[in-house]
């Protein structure tokens, strides 16, 4: 149970909640900050200043109704689709990974990765957009072929949590894997 | 016997690079003297088949464009070469999979080899207890 200042990559600021289940079980929760309240007012408020002035130049009601129409679907779609509220890793020893994403309406998507399906779980740098960002990601391998990584996992995709979170995660990941190897 | 490439000046590049620039002269000024010279005197000279003095115009503004486009498209093309962060080529590639693992004898300067990731990630981020 421990919970620190951290940013992600950004300088947002998110949290990291570190929970020990029993000597071979462990959860860590990433959460995003919330969407904030004055954002949504922003952008609302200019989607609706533009379809005004639109309306004030061709007299056409219909703007008016589908500018309010596009913003309820575009927050609907945005809070349902895409704003994550909080990512989870729950790793047991033995047993396998399981990674869940908590959508800001209450949706949850998670997946299960065995362990004889898990390499191992590295922090590894790759180039982002404009620059070259830390992330933990899972390495999956074949257990016919132990020695070759098939395909990698990257954890915590929406947060994006700077280094000094990741090595936390790391370190306690290793713990629980070099127990069961 | 090898041929060697050098960038250095040869009697060859001189000759390459005057008829270039002697070609790149008429050249312009050809466009210049079409672009400028009205229909009825090129006609009245007996030069009758040139390309409409439209294109005088057209062609250096479609040329400006496709650069603007080509420099543009060329930070697309960059991204989507460039690998997600969830694919193998961040990890491993073929060289890096059918590299020589053999042992190095004493006292040898150690082969050049990729070390694979676990293993930097255990030097780098696990504390070692110094013996």
């Amino acid at each position: 149970m421990a919970e620190e200042e951290f940013t992600d990559i950004n300088g947002n600021s998110i949290s990291l909640d570190c929970q020990t289940h029993s000597a071979f079980c462990r959860e860590f929760t990433v959460t995003s900050p919330k969407l904030s309240l004055r954002k949504v007012m922003v952008y609302t408020c200019f989607i609706w200043l533009f379809a005004y002035a639109i309306f004030f130049f061709t007299e056409n009601t219909a703007v008016l109704s589908s500018a309010i129409l596009l913003t309820l679907a575009g927050m609907m779609i945005h809070i349902h689709f895409v704003k994550v509220d909080h990512e989870t890793l729950l790793i047991i020893g033995s047993l396998g990974v399981q990674l869940s994403s908590s959508y800001a309406s209450g949706r949850e998507s998670t997946t299960f990765i065995e362990m004889s399906k898990l390499k191992d779980i590295v922090i590894n740098e790759a180039v982002y957009m404009h620059s070259i960002i830390y992330y933990l990601c899972i390495l999956i391998k074949d257990p016919a072929e132990p020695e070759t990584v098939t395909s990698v996992v990257p954890l915590f995709q929406s947060s994006k949590p700077r280094l000094n979170c990741l090595v936390q995660v790391y370190r306690s990941c290793q713990e629980i894997l070099a127990q069961t190897r | 016997m090898m041929v060697e490439n050098s960038p250095s000046p040869l009697p060859e590049r001189a000759i390459y690079g005057f008829v270039l620039f002697l070609g790149s002269q008429f050249g312009f000024l050809l466009y210049v003297v079409w672009a400028f010279v009205p229909d009825d005197w090129l006609h009245s000279a007996g030069l009758t088949y040139w390309p409409q003095k439209y294109w005088a115009l057209a062609a250096p503004i479609y040329l400006l464009v496709t650069l603007t486009t080509c420099f543009v498209l060329l930070f697309g093309v960059n991204m989507m070469n460039t690998a997600p962060l969830g694919s193998v080529d961040n990890i491993t590639d073929r060289y890096a999979r059918s590299q020589c693992t053999a042992e190095d004898q004493e006292g040898v300067i150690p082969r050049l080899r990729d070390v694979p990731i676990s293993e930097i990630n255990r030097l780098f981020y696990l504390d070692h207890h110094e013996p």
